[in-house]
C-alpha cells in the first residue's frame, strides 16, 4: 500500500493536473466572489445582501460553490485518465492489486483536492472581507464561523475529489465521465432537491457546498429553498459515507473488468 | 526449466472466442517469439498471462503462480504492452520515477536503464514529445527498472524504422544473451526470425505451431524474386519446369517451387539475362496459409 501511495502522490506532483485545476477553481471563485461582492446589496447582478448583513457575507464566503465540483472533477481525471492515456496498463502491471491502487488513488486525490480547497477558500474569504473592509463594514459573522466555512471548503474538496476517483473508475471514459458529474452537480441534485428538499442535504454535491457556506436561496451555486444544511460532522460523516459507497462500488467492479 | 505455462486457456467476449484452448510453455533463458496474425488473440493471451485480463477459463502462470500472485518476484517480471503508455506532461524520468515508486525500486536504477537503451539524454524530456521509437525504448526501460529475468514484450517493433528493428534485434538479443527469458510477440516472421530461438505461432486463438524458429522459417516456403528484362520468356520456361510464377513487376517475377540454383541454370541455358535474384522475407501470413491447409485448419 505503501509503494501505491507514494506512486500515485507521484503522479500528481509530476502532472500540472493539481495546480490546473485550482487555477480553474480560484478563477471561477475569484469571478463568482467578486461579482457577488460588486453587486451586493444592489438588487441586481448576482443579487445577494449587502456585505454589511450576515447573510451577504455568508454568501459571498460561499462563492467557491463551483470549485467544489471542480475537487470532484480532479478525482474523475486522475482515475480516468489511467484509461484515456493507457497507463492504466502499467498501473495494474505494477500494482496488480487494484483495490491498494484505487485506495492510493483516493488518498493522493483528497490531498490534491485539499490543496484546491485551501487555495479556494483563502480567495473567497480574502475577495469578501476585503470588500467588506474597503466599504467600512464591520464583520457581520463572527470569526469562527468564517473559519468553519473555509474549513468546510477544504474538506468537501478533498472529499469530492475522492468521490471523483471512485467515478473516474466506474466511468473510464473520461469525457462520460466529467460530463456525468458535471450533470449529477448541476442538475440531477437541484432536481433532486427542488423535488424532495429533505432528501437534498444529503446529496454530496450540496452536503459539499453547504459545508463552504452556501444556503438555500442564496449563493453559487443556488441550492433550492427548503434544502437545511445538515450539522457540520453529520455533513462530513455523510460524504465521507458517500465516498466508501463509491470506492467500494469501484473496486468491485475495477476488480472484474479486464484492463484491455 | 518452464518460466511461463500456458493451459487450456480461453477467453471469450461474447460469443466470440478470441482465445480458445490455447497450452504452450516457454523455457528459461529462451528467446521465445509469439506469432500470429493481427488479431489471432496474442495481446489478450499476453494481458491474461499478466493478470490484466481475466480468462474465461485455463490457467496463464509464471513460474508457477499467476502473475498476481508473485508477490516480490513480480519486480522480476518486466513487461511492455502500451507503446503509447505514457502522461503527455511527465519527463521521461518522471515517468520512471512513478514506476519505481509503485513497484518499491531504488531510483538509482533509473539510470542505469536509460543508460541500457539509449534514452540517457532524454530524461528530462516530456513524454508527449517523443518519437515512436523513443518511446517503445522507454517502455522496455520501464520494464527493465527491476532487473527482470522474465521479459514480456508485445509488437515492440511495431512503427519502429528500419534502425530501430536492428537496434531492438540487437538489444533483444543481448538481453537473451544474459539469461533473460524473452516472449516477444510480433506478426512479421522476419522480424523475429534473426533473434528469436523458440517460435510460438497461434491463429483464430489457437495454437498451430510451437518448435524452434528455424522449423518454422523452413516450414515457410521461401520464395526468390528475379529481375529481368525477358520476364515472359522466363516465366514460361519456369512454368514448364513446375515452378510457381507471379508477375511482381513487368521485368519481376516471384517464383515458388525451384530453388535459386535451378532457376540460374535454367535462365542461363535459355541466355537469359539475370539483373537481380532475392530470397523474398517470408511473410507469416504465407506461412499461415500454407500451415494451416497443410493441418486441414480454417484460417
Amino acid at each position: 500500500m505503501t509503494a501505491a501511495l507514494h506512486a500515485e502522490f507521484l503522479k500528481l506532483r509530476t502532472t500540472r493536473l493539481v495546480a490546473g485545476m485550482t487555477g480553474i477553481a480560484v478563477a471561477l471563485t475569484a469571478l463568482i466572489g467578486i461579482l457577488e461582492a460588486v453587486t451586493a446589496g444592489t438588487g441586481t447582478g448576482m443579487a445577494i445582501p449587502s456585505l454589511a448583513t450576515a447573510a451577504g457575507l455568508r454568501d459571498n464566503l460561499a462563492s467557491p460553490g463551483f470549485a467544489l465540483l471542480i475537487a470532484a472533477l480532479l478525482g474523475v481525471v486522475s482515475a480516468s485518465g489511467e484509461f484515456r492515456l493507457k497507463t492504466a496498463t502499467d498501473t495494474y502491471l505494477d500494482q496488480p492489486r487494484r483495490g491498494r491502487v484505487l485506495a492510493a488513488k483516493a488518498v493522493a486525490a483528497a490531498a490534491g483536492g485539499a490543496l484546491l480547497g485551501i487555495a479556494a477558500a483563502a480567495a473567497a474569504t480574502g475577495i469578501a472581507l476585503g470588500f467588506a473592509a474597503s466599504r467600512g463594514f464591520p464583520l457581520a459573522l463572527p470569526a469562527t464561523t468564517i473559519a468553519r466555512y473555509a474549513s468546510g471548503t477544504i474538506v468537501g474538496a478533498a472529499l469530492l475529489a475522492a468521490a471523483g476517483v471512485g467515478a473516474g473508475s466506474l466511468i473510464r471514459h473520461q469525457v462520460g465521465a466529467i460530463i456525468a458529474v458535471v450533470s449529477w452537480g448541476l442538475v440531477v441534485e437541484l432536481v433532486v432537491a427542488a423535488t424532495l428538499p429533505s432528501a437534498g442535504r444529503f446529496l454530496p454535491y450540496t452536503a459539499a457546498a453547504m459545508m463552504a457556506g452556501d444556503t438555500n436561496g442564496g449563493g453559487m451555486p443556488q441550492i433550492p429553498r427548503g434544502v437545511i444544511a445538515l450539522p457540520y460532522p453529520a455533513a462530513i460523516a455523510v460524504l465521507a459515507a458517500i465516498v466508501v459507497a463509491i470506492a467500494a462500488a469501484a473496486t468491485l467492479t475495477t476488480a472484474r473488468r479486464d484492463v484491455a | 526449466m518452464t518460466v511461463i505455462e500456458v493451459s487450456g486457456l480461453v477467453k471469450r467476449f461474447g460469443s466470440a472466442a478470441v482465445v480458445d484452448d490455447l497450452s504452450f510453455a516457454v523455457g528459461a533463458g529462451s528467446v521465445t517469439a509469439f506469432l500470429g496474425p493481427n488479431g489471432a488473440g496474442k495481446t489478450t493471451t499476453l494481458r491474461m498471462l499478466l493478470g490484466l485480463v481475466r480468462p474465461t477459463s485455463g490457467a496463464a502462470m509464471i513460474r508457477g503462480r499467476p502473475y498476481q500472485d508473485l508477490g516480490d518476484q513480480r519486480r522480476r517480471v518486466g513487461a511492455v504492452l502500451e507503446v503509447a503508455g505514457f502522461h503527455p506532461g511527465r519527463t521521461v524520468a518522471g515517468h520512471l520515477r512513478v514506476r519505481c515508486a509503485a513497484r518499491g525500486i531504488q531510483r538509482s536504477r533509473i539510470e542505469a536503464v536509460l543508460a541500457d537503451t539509449g534514452m540517457g539524454e532524454l530524461a528530462g524530456r516530456r513524454a508527449g514529445s517523443l518519437s515512436l521509437g523513443e518511446r517503445q525504448r522507454l517502455g522496455l526501460a520501464g520494464a527493465l527498472l527491476g532487473d527482470p529475468d522474465v521479459l514480456i514484450l508485445d509488437e515492440p517493433a511495431n512503427g519502429l524504422d528500419p534502425a530501430g528493428v536492428l537496434w531492438l534485434r540487437g538489444f533483444l538479443r543481448r538481453l537473451a544473451d544474459e539469461g533473460r527469458t524473452v516472449l516477444v510477440s510480433s506478426h512479421i516472421l522476419a522480424e523475429v526470425a534473426q533473434f528469436a530461438d523458440q517460435a510460438i505461432v497461434i491463429n483464430g486463438g489457437r495454437l498451430v505451431l510451437a518448435g524452434p524458429v528455424a522449423e518454422l522459417v523452413s516450414a515457410v516456403r521461401q520464395a526468390l524474386v528475379v529481375r529481368t528484362p525477358r520476364a515472359e520468356a522466363l516465366r514460361d520456361a519456369l512454368v514448364s519446369e513446375g515452378a510457381t510464377v507471379r508477375a511482381v513487376a513487368p521485368d519481376q517475377l516471384e517464383i515458388t517451387g525451384l530453388g535459386s540454383e535451378q532457376v540460374a541454370t535454367l535462365a542461363a541455358a535459355l541466355s537469359i539475362p539475370v539483373y537481380e535474384m532475392t530470397a523474398a522475407a517470408g511473410r507469416l501470413e504465407d506461412a499461415f496459409l500454407q500451415l494451416t491447409a497443410a493441418e486441414g485448419r480454417p484460417g
